[in-house]
């Protein structure tokens, strides 16, 4: 997504799913799920072909205000997604990459073909660390970030800001 | 003979079987409570070796934790498993279904439609997808590389 506002299908869209799981937290049983949420797809689609845009954002409008009010109270959230259960649950598990520069030689010969090509690409990212804190200074807000989203790359040649943490991200479930 | 039995008592409750030698206990004690102040040892002495000779016993001579989980995931399962949903959908034909093909110009679906699909992964694979990513999600192909993505599969 480009810039930080959602265009009307999307809007829709995003109704349209966490109205479907609002439904199925209604609607324990999955026969009855299914037939509102075809009767809840009929609704949206007797209307998806509207091309006044006045109409089509009252319309989303009332949708909105209707799902407010129809709303569940304990909607089912999956356990890896904020507020769910299991959600950052295993983020003190997880460990930094720089760790690894500790390990005895004994160790890293486990894994010669990782630690042969560590060394450049941390060179790589020594050589680009201060392109890509020029762009994030560059492209910030003055009033700081208002997102955690991160801008690409805009020039050619050059690697998307903080790229370094997302290579070496540790995995989602540390054992 | 009272020590003899109480010896055998003990032996059996040590054993990891005392859910049945209780349970024998208890029902026989309600079936003949005059009876039980006399024979509860004997009762409970035969018959948990009677009982499970013929039954399988797990034995573990070392103590090792056993944990609950899913098996784990490799590309060609989570290729499966995703094709296999796609063709439970009755909007698709499963004849023309192939990994790469897109969901709005060769399959014909509507946005709502991705939508649903997209739910249905979610609910396949146990876990969300946020909506700026699921938007961009139009072929079971990057469906697929997504979920490696999110769970470190042949990272």
């Amino acid at each position: 997504m480009a810039s930080a506002f959602l265009t009307h299908q999307q809007k829709v869209l995003r109704l349209y799913k966490k109205s479907l799981r609002h439904l199925e937290s209604w609607c324990v049983f999955r026969d009855k799920y299914r037939f509102y949420a075809c009767l809840l797809r009929a609704r949206f689609d007797e209307n998806k072909n509207e091309k006044d845009m006045v109409k089509a954002t009252l319309m989303l409008k009332a949708g909105e205000e209707e799902f407010w009010t129809n709303q569940h109270p304990q909607p089912y959230i999956f356990p890896d997604s904020p507020g769910g259960t299991s959600y950052e649950r295993y983020e003190c598990y997880k460990v930094p990459d720089w760790v690894l520069d500790y390990w005895h030689p004994s160790e890293k010969t486990m894994y010669p073909d990782y630690f042969s090509k560590r060394e450049q690409w941390k060179k790589l990212r020594m050589q680009s660390w201060d392109r890509e804190v020029a762009q994030l200074e560059a492209e910030t807000l003055p009033g700081g970030p208002r997102t955690e989203a991160l801008p690409p790359a805009r020039k050619e040649g050059d690697l998307p800001p903080l790229w370094w943490q997302d290579v070496t991200r540790p995995r989602e479930r540390p054992t | 003979m009272a020590a003899r039995v109480l010896q055998q008592c003990v032996r059996s409750f040590a054993r990891p079987s005392l859910r049945l030698c209780t349970r024998n206990v208890a029902v026989r004690a309600t079936a003949t409570p005059a009876v039980f102040i006399h024979r509860p040892l004997s009762f409970a002495a035969e018959s948990p070796r009677t009982r499970l000779f013929g039954q399988s016993r797990i034995s573990v001579g070392v103590f090792c934790r056993q944990y609950g989980d899913l098996p784990p995931l490799t590309l060609e399962t989570i290729k499966e498993r995703v094709m296999y949903v796609l063709k439970l959908y009755d909007k698709i034909n499963p004849e023309k279904l192939q990994t790469s093909s897109h969901f709005m110009k060769d399959l014909g679906l509507d946005s709502l439609d991705q939508v649903e699909i997209i739910m249905a992964m979610e609910d396949e694979f146990g876990f969300e997808i946020p909506d700026a990513e699921a938007e961009k999600l139009m072929t079971p192909e990057e469906i697929v590389q997504y979920i490696a993505d999110k769970k470190d599969v042949y990272e």
